[in-house]
């Protein structure tokens, strides 16, 4: 996704009133010592590393038919650096390395008591993908403008995408304007391996665009809304699965909303979320996520809540129909639910380093949507776990 | 109800909301709460960007925050 962030603020230091004083000045355009408003380059140079670790449960023996029941485990690491450009630009190189082993549902078939039950894909599948991404910013008294080109590369799947994104202040700085559009170039080159795959080559080309407004409400409340609208045309389909004939065209609508309240007496903050999403094929979902940003003496703590429920494609079906004109048994084409359960925790050492380290449990079950449908044997639980490092300097 | 139609309503509900909604004039002064790192909407673009992956890989939908970027082999 392309950012349309707001600037990172810095972590409360271990004063209350301090902190108080700080913040009050940091929003006064002369005090905009950190890349903490829209409107001003980082002060500091910026090197971060993360690393996270991507860990899916193994499918239920019972719903295997063949093939291992280990799913995919994936190693991500994220380097970057980002630095002011003079007095009004800032640039960002941001490099990340994915390394995944395991095995995904080749297709679902019907099991002897006349369940469905999954093919795995078998236990060899290894990849690597690198992404590089550069972005320059330009900030001035109202707003700021990025354009970021990055590249994905990766044994059998290629891509190139270019975006551009603005957002600028009202006069009274209390409402801020976002927009963003980007262009895509994916290029797959499916490799041959235990399963077959009868493609060799094939493109896909996405546009998108987003704007969106967020407004002071009072001095303790923020809110905003959205809309994304993306069009894909080329190759949809998953090269990996055996039933798997979607339509070249895929055009997605989302719409979003988010409330931040900050609860004076307590130090916290309450962070929700929603997210309306529609698609050409039939799918539409609902997605609410709240956090509670509590601040303690040199870290913040934010525990959240995600739900999320979706409704199924209109091809999908639990065992592929081979003879319609588009067919998929691909389990997150399903109908189903699924709750996310994680904490963020941030931690300041000093002016100069920051740690952060978030853990999360992603569990999905077709009982817990709000959709009706047939439940997919395949849906995915996993672990993730990251820890962080920050360094700044001048 | 089709997509499309379901996708109005949630407009129509949205953009309603927003005009039901009181703001008061907040001086740059009286912003000191609204710049804590709680209030921000999101934790940090490079956690959100990573995510983000995980999520659309995993899930039929994407997007809400910001222009779709390139894809990936994942599944």
């Amino acid at each position: 996704m392309v950012a349309t962030e707001q600037r990172r603020r810095p972590l409360p230091s271990s004063s209350p009133l301090i902190r108080r004083l700080s913040q009050s000045l940091l929003v006064l355009p002369a005090y905009q010592a950190l890349p903490s408003v829209a409107d001003a380059p980082p002060a500091f140079t910026e090197v971060g590393l993360r690393y996270t670790r991507y860990s899916e449960d193994s499918i239920d023996r019972d719903a295997v038919i063949f093939g291992a029941t280990d799913r995919y485990d994936i190693d991500i690491t994220q380097l970057w650096i980002e630095a002011p450009v003079g007095a009004s630009w800032s640039v960002a190189l941001d490099v990340q390395n994915d390394y995944q082993t395991g095995a995904s549902p080749w297709f679902v078939g019907a099991q002897q008591n006349g369940e469905p039950g999954v093919i795995m894909s078998g236990a060899s599948i290894q990849d690597n993908r690198v992404e590089v991404g550069v972005t320059t910013r330009y900030f001035w008294a109202d707003g700021n403008a990025g354009l970021s080109v990055s590249h994905s590369d990766e044994d059998d799947y290629e891509a190139l995408a270019l975006a551009l994104d603005a957002s600028w202040n009202t006069a009274d700085d209390a409402r801020t304007w976002t927009a963003s559009v980007s262009s895509s170039r994916d290029t797959l080159n499916p490799t041959q391996g235990v399963i077959p795959v009868f493609i060799s080559e094939a493109d896909l080309d996405t546009q998108s665009g987003y704007f969106g407004v967020s407004q002071i409400l009072s001095r303790t409340a923020i809110a905003r809304i959205g809309v994304n609208y993306t069009y894909s045309e080329g190759y949809l389909s998953d090269p990996y699965k055996l039933r798997d004939q979607r339509p070249d065209t895929h055009e997605r609508i989302a719409l979003s909303a988010g409330y931040r309240h900050f609860f004076i007496d307590r130090d916290a903050a309450l962070q929700v979320d929603y997210r309306y999403y529609a698609d050409s094929w039939g799918t539409d979902s609902h997605t609410l996520e709240l956090g509670w940003a509590q601040n303690l003496s040199r870290s913040l703590i934010t525990p959240y809540l995600r739900y999320y429920s979706q409704r199924e494609a209109d091809f999908f079906s639990v065992i592929a129909d081979t003879s319609a004109l588009d067919y998929a048994d691909d389990y997150r084409l399903s109908s189903y639910g699924a709750v996310t359960i994680g904490a963020r925790w941030a931690i300041a050492v000093n002016g100069a380093w920051s740690l952060e380290f978030e853990a999360e449990r992603y569990m999905s079950d077709a009982s817990w949507g709000l959709f009706g449908g047939d439940s997919a044997p395949a849906l995915v639980d996993f672990w993730r776990g990251t820890v962080g490092v920050t360094w700044r300097f001048d | 109800m089709t997509a499309q139609w379901r996708m109005y309503l949630a407009m129509a509900l949205m953009v309603s909301m927003w005009g039901c909604g009181t703001t008061e004039v907040v001086a740059p002064f009286e912003r000191g709460h609204l710049a804590e790192q709680g209030m921000q909407w999101q934790s940090s673009s490079r956690n959100e960007k990573l995510k983000g992956h995980v999520y659309t890989s995993k899930e039929a939908s994407s997007g809400g925050t910001g222009a779709a970027g390139g894809g990936c082999g994942c599944n």
